[in-house]
């Protein structure tokens, strides 16, 4: 058993003269916006019994979530804070979050029943027109509730359930109890303890044996109002053989005070089936995003999670697989922007349960403008599970002397009959290669550009085409006039 | 070797009971489910959490680890929910004479 744990030392990179535009540059304009607060019900400010049983009276639930919410609820109140992960975790003051808000009444099935303000927030942030491009479905939250939910019609005679949560526990429930909870159960630490307690929204899915979703299913987050807090709960179950690829986006506009987003994500992989799972996680900079997700794949399952983090002030996210059945293969590719007053703590975990199993985690980072980007992941080889296979790689980019990055990788190997890799390194946007690419008639700023997107390529070419256009386009714009 | 050790009599672990047992360095947990009495080690297999101090539920003769919530099935000691994943040590159950006994070894 080994656990190393480095930490990499900041290094100069570019002189004060290079100095690059931040990385959301544009953000106020495109994504800080807010709406009027034409709200059904706002909570008001704080965390206590009373408001985790009022949430369960008003969607109706049954008895055994309420009391599932109020048992959390304890977990909740029973623990400390965890003392990992970042400084800035002593920050968030769970008195000052609003937990509960609802904008409309219930979640609808066509743009034109969402209520006026929260439907143009969307047309404003293109989701319909996405929809009608080149999504199977979309789920679009505001607040702390799905306001629209559309699947495709010959997805749903398939038997493709796509749908939020709330309506998933009404429709569904003995579908959703078999699963709920089984992944990430209450207590498995105190963000997920209280995600449990007041959880509303996020997406359920269920795809059939055999049923190939060809093009995403999306779900789009907002949060609008200040000291939000959102913590939406999604449950994915691809059943044997059936293939989906399910898309998050996230925004928010920028406040003086912070907000809380803290989900809870579980994915059901069964045997042969494939999970993709891709966030594009752009919260604005006042937003703590801590967040636990993990799936299980059975025997030639695989789960793919594609995690992308450019806002927020402080991520803690680190996607897992539990590779439970023979020949399943997991794999993270984690990328991270830091830039002012960001930490960015991601990476990931696979722990190799069954034999022969495979995995990759890829990550990579870029910390800029004092920024700090973290890699923390873990690799676990179980006793039985001989004959897998594994390759860790994280890499950082560090654009300037202010920015940070560290590096925190444990391995875990219970078994002689394995093959692991890891490889970490830090680069930075040296002189030699700038030179090389001057040399060839390229600009300063053009050259930097190919630098950091040849850097961050491996996990652009991963993402849905518009998804790498929009990456692209922060990319450009970080650069933009940031040279001489 | 295999030993075979009293735990107590029958009337004193009933149904919906829980009961610690300690034998040389080994710490069990004694479980009445609904008549039957069914016996694991005492240590959650991901974090060490002593599961007899957790949420024992009689009508699905589970028990859940108050350390971070592995539900484990009491029947068979394998976890139903992450993030344990490996099953806790099972000892079998005799009763004789009224009186609740382990195998151990």
């Amino acid at each position: 058993m080994a656990t190393p744990e480095t930490a990499v030392p900041v290094a100069p990179v570019l002189t004060d003269n290079q100095k690059l535009r931040g990385i959301n540059a544009d953000y106020t304009e495109r994504y800080g916006f807010h709406d009027a607060e034409n709200y059904l019900y706002k909570a008001p400010k704080g965390l206590t019994r009373e408001l985790v049983a009022k949430i369960s009276e008003f969607k109706s639930e049954p008895q055994w979530m309420r009391d599932f919410r109020l048992k959390a609820l304890d977990h909740f109140l029973a623990r400390p804070m965890p003392t990992w992960g970042s400084p800035m975790l002593a920050e968030v003051d769970f008195d000052d979050i609003h937990y509960f808000v609802r904008a409309s009444e219930r979640s609808e099935r066509s743009w034109d029943d969402v209520p006026e303000d929260v439907k143009k927030t969307f047309d404003r942030l293109g989701i319909p027109e996405a929809e009608r491009k080149f999504l199977s479905g979309v789920g679009a939250q505001y607040e702390s509730e799905v306001v629209y939910h559309q699947v495709n019609e010959s997805l749903e005679k398939q038997g493709v359930i796509f749908t939020d949560m709330d309506t998933a526990l009404r429709e569904h429930e003995d579908l959703l109890r078999e699963y709920f909870a089984t992944i990430i159960p209450p207590n498995d630490n105190k963000l997920a303890s209280l995600n449990s307690a007041v959880w509303s929204g996020g997406s359920f899915v269920y795809v059939p044996p055999g049923v190939h979703v060809e093009m995403p299913l999306q779900a789009y987050f907002r949060i609008n109002t200040e000291s939000m807090g959102q913590f939406e709960r999604t449950l994915i179950i691809a059943d044997e053989g059936s293939y989906v690829h399910y898309v998050e986006g996230c925004t928010a506009p920028t406040y003086s005070s912070s907000s809380l987003h803290s989900a809870v994500v579980e994915l059901v992989a069964k045997p042969s089936a494939r999970i993709r799972y891709t966030t594009v996680q752009n919260w604005s900079t006042n937003v703590f995003n801590l967040v636990t997700k993990r799936a299980i794949a059975e025997t030639d399952a695989t789960v793919e999670w594609v995690d992308c983090n450019l806002g927020s002030k402080l991520t803690m996210k680190y996607p897992s697989v539990y590779l439970m059945g023979e020949r399943a293969h997991g794999e993270i590719l984690s990328i991270a922007f830091a830039g002012a007053d960001q930490h960015q703590d991601a990476g990931g975990k696979i722990v190799h349960v069954a034999p022969n199993t495979t995995s990759n985690i890829f990550a990579k980072s870029i910390s800029k403008d004092g920024g700090r980007g973290s890699y923390r992941g873990l690799l676990e080889i179980a006793k039985g599970a001989h004959g897998s296979r594994s390759k860790v790689v994280c890499d950082a980019l560090l654009l300037d002397e202010q920015s940070r990055s560290d590096t925190y990788p444990t391995i875990r190997i219970d078994n002689d009959d394995v093959n692991v890799g890891h490889e970490a390194t830090v680069s930075k946007v040296g002189d030699d290669q700038l030179f090389y690419l001057m040399s060839h008639g390229i600009s300063e700023e053009e050259a930097s550009k190919l630098i950091v997107n040849g850097f961050i390529e491996p996990i652009t070419k991963e993402l849905p085409m518009e998804y790498a256009v929009e990456m692209n386009r922060l990319i450009e714009l970080q650069m933009e006039g940031s040279i001489g | 070797m295999t030993t075979i050790i009293d735990v107590c009599p029958l009337s004193e672990l009933l149904p919906g009971q829980k009961r610690l047992v300690r034998w040389e360095d080994l710490e069990i947990g004694v479980f009445n489910c609904a008549g039957t009495v069914y016996a694991i080690e005492d240590r959650c297999t991901h974090d060490d959490g002593p599961l007899v101090e957790g949420e024992f539920n009689e009508a699905a003769c589970t028990v859940e680890c108050p350390r971070h919530g592995s539900l484990f099935d009491l029947t068979t000691g394998k976890p139903k929910t992450l993030p344990a994943y490996v099953p806790v040590d099972t000892f079998d159950v005799i009763i004789e004479h009224d009186t609740i006994k382990l195998e151990v070894e």
